[in-house]
């Protein structure tokens, strides 16, 4: 065998060889990982519709019962947004199990909100139910006065198109 | 029923400003596809939507969105065909070890390093819907993929495409494409085996035996088409409807069989004829349309999908900084050392890791698709889009660095003259828009 074709085996050994047995470790180490817990897609509201009437900036979710929260996950932050108020996307955290989001009211529903008002959103995912569902409370940022509004919530998009295990 | 007017305000918006941004690009240097994919992030929420959201909002409703992606994919599904039908695995064969070793390192050091990366990456920009495997996976093969008709293009433009510099680079691409897309087409397998009802061994075994037929069964149907070429010159109208019919054909097996359709296209190209005039024929039939009108619609939903304003914060930020760097050192410094170490002087195995670490188009298209099966986050995906574009921009400026004219010169003096070892492809037509 030439010395060219000994330096290339060398070569190919270290540099090609040797890198795929790691990734094979690799692979095998970050199974043992934990990402955060999917909230990523459509989620169905339920909540009493004259509570939610009650609640500044909640009359368009109680004349809507079909609104549900479309929510865009990357790992521990999302955006969520009402499906018929696209423009109402705003920013959130995940926290263990916990959802937390501000709503900030777009033109078309803003009316009975007022002008510094937000509505926020804190929910608890139970990640054994299947479909994945949320309880929490809906509630007005900036009014002492406005009482909490019970929600559920279920996800509606079956995520059939997510990497699996 | 689509908004026929919006349709075609929107086609006619994208076009104009893919083609303005292209132009002003080629002005500094940089292949004109640079400037139509940064246009795309012009049109979209990062610039256009931040800047005038009732514009946006007007031009880009959500519901149009579905007639736009359809003709863009389109595109890429002809585009797909195109790059497959440039690739030549007989010219890794001419360049021995170097080629060998270089296209081989370029893969496994940026996926490697992909998949250390995607250790930290994964508790932080993914969730428990994904699994780790197919996490890493997808970041590996998106950080190991060339565009090379980008590289193609770069090189016929410095004059370089007959050069061992370029020869090799144009083979080790070549191989980084085809092995890219066969890592990905196992991840979407096993994406979309996992949610369906049909085992993956079911679909594997589809898969195999499409590869066979189309191997054994339709290479040797698209053998007459080259003789008719030789005989006659050119195909009859009839006979490029018939390759196009083929390509969906192709396209549309591949996506019943759970992988994607881009798949069967890249197929369809690379089992096409390889005779040079043959190739260079078909390309001129197909992509001026493909390149001036299809692609920039593809750029323009890519952009309008990707959302900078996600990266919100440092930290972010700093992930964004992570991968560009981790894919520049993987590629550029695994594809620099592994020429430099079969022989090649350091300056020029420098420029081949900078041509190898041109990403382009060819990134845009692996991470929409892992967009779509939601391997990868919208945030992530925002971020890779950014390591495209820094990765692609760099390569004009720091191939001139690397390899100054006077030792590309000298080194191209010494290369024996002989016919260019890809044809022009998707690259020297409409003004050099190289995707």
């Amino acid at each position: 065998m030439s010395r060219a074709n000994t330096n290339f085996i060398l070569a190919y050994v270290f540099l090609v060889a040797l890198p795929v047995v790691g990734l094979i470790g690799v692979l095998k180490s970050g199974r043992k990982l934990t990402a955060p817990i999917s909230v990523d897609g459509l989620w169905q509201l339920q909540a009493d519709p004259v509570r939610l009437a009650a609640l500044p900036c909640g009359k368009t979710l109680a004349q809507n019962p079909n609104t549900a929260l479309v929510i865009s996950q990357s790992g521990k932050n999302f955006t969520v947004s009402l499906s018929n108020d696209p423009k109402s996307t705003s920013s959130g955290v995940l926290e263990g199990n916990t959802l937390k989001a501000l709503l900030v009211p777009s033109v078309a529903w803003s009316a009975g909100c007022g002008d510094s008002r937000e509505l926020s959103l804190v929910a608890t995912v139970d990640p054994k139910a299947d479909p994945r569902s949320l309880a929490g409370l809906l509630s007005v940022n900036h009014c002492p006065a406005c009482a909490s509004v019970e929600f559920h919530a279920v996800r509606q998009t079956p995520q059939l198109k997510k990497g699996s295990h | 029923m689509p908004d026929l007017f919006k349709l075609v305000l929107q086609i006619a918006v994208i076009l104009a400003v893919c083609r303005i941004a292209g132009s002003i690009f080629r002005r500094f240097g940089q292949p004109r596809v640079v400037g139509e994919m940064f246009a795309g992030v012009l049109l979209g929420p990062s610039f256009l939507g931040w800047i005038a959201p009732g514009l946006s909002a007007y031009l880009f409703p959500p519901v149009s969105l579905g007639f736009l992606n359809a003709l863009s994919q389109i595109g890429v599904v002809v585009f797909m065909f195109l790059v497959g039908l440039g690739i030549n695995p007989n010219e890794l064969k001419k360049h021995g070890h170097a080629a060998v070793l270089t296209s081989h390192v370029s893969i496994t050091a940026p996926f490697v390093l992909a998949a250390f990366l995607s250790l930290y990456l994964y508790p932080r920009l993914s969730d428990d819907s994904v699994a780790f495997t197919s996490f890493a996976l997808f970041m590996g093969s998106a950080m190991s993929v060339t565009a090379f008709p980008v590289l193609a293009r770069i090189l016929i433009e410095r004059g370089l495409l007959q050069s061992r510099l370029g020869t090799v680079a144009i083979a080790s691409a070549a191989v980084d494409d085809v092995t890219g897309w066969c890592i990905l087409a196992y991840i979407v397998v096993l994406t979309r085996a996992a949610h369906s009802g049909t085992p993956i061994w079911m679909t594997i075994g589809g898969i195999v035996v499409f590869a066979l037929i189309m191997i054994y069964g339709v290479r040797h149907l698209l053998g007459g088409m080259e003789v008719s070429y030789r005989k006659w010159g050119g195909l009859s109208e009839n006979r490029l409807a018939f390759m196009l019919l083929l390509v969906f054909g192709s396209a549309l097996c591949t996506e019943w069989l759970g992988l994607h359709l881009l798949f069967g296209a890249f197929m369809m190209g690379a089992i096409m004829p390889k005779e040079q005039k043959f190739v260079q024929y078909v390309l001129d039939r197909f992509e001026t349309i493909t390149v001036t009108l299809l692609l920039p619609l593809f750029f323009a939903f890519t952009g309008l999908r990707t959302n900078i304003g996600l990266l919100k914060g440092g930290e972010m930020w700093m992930y964004c900084g992570l991968i560009i760097l981790v894919a520049t050192v993987g590629k550029l410094g695994g594809s620099t050392l592994a020429s430099w170490l079969t022989g090649m002087p350091v300056r020029e195995a420098a420029g081949l890791g900078t041509l190898m670490n041109t990403r382009g188009l060819m990134e845009l298209v692996i991470l929409d698709i892992g967009l779509d099966i939601k391997v990868i986050s919208p945030a992530l995906f925002s971020m890779m889009v950014v390591m495209a574009l820094v990765t692609t921009f760099m390569a004009t400026p720091l191939l001139a660095w690397f390899c100054p004219e006077k030792i590309l010169r000298i080194e191209l003096a010494k290369s024996p003259a002989k016919e260019p070892p890809l044809p022009g492809s998707i690259i020297e037509s409409n003004g050099g828009s190289a995707a």
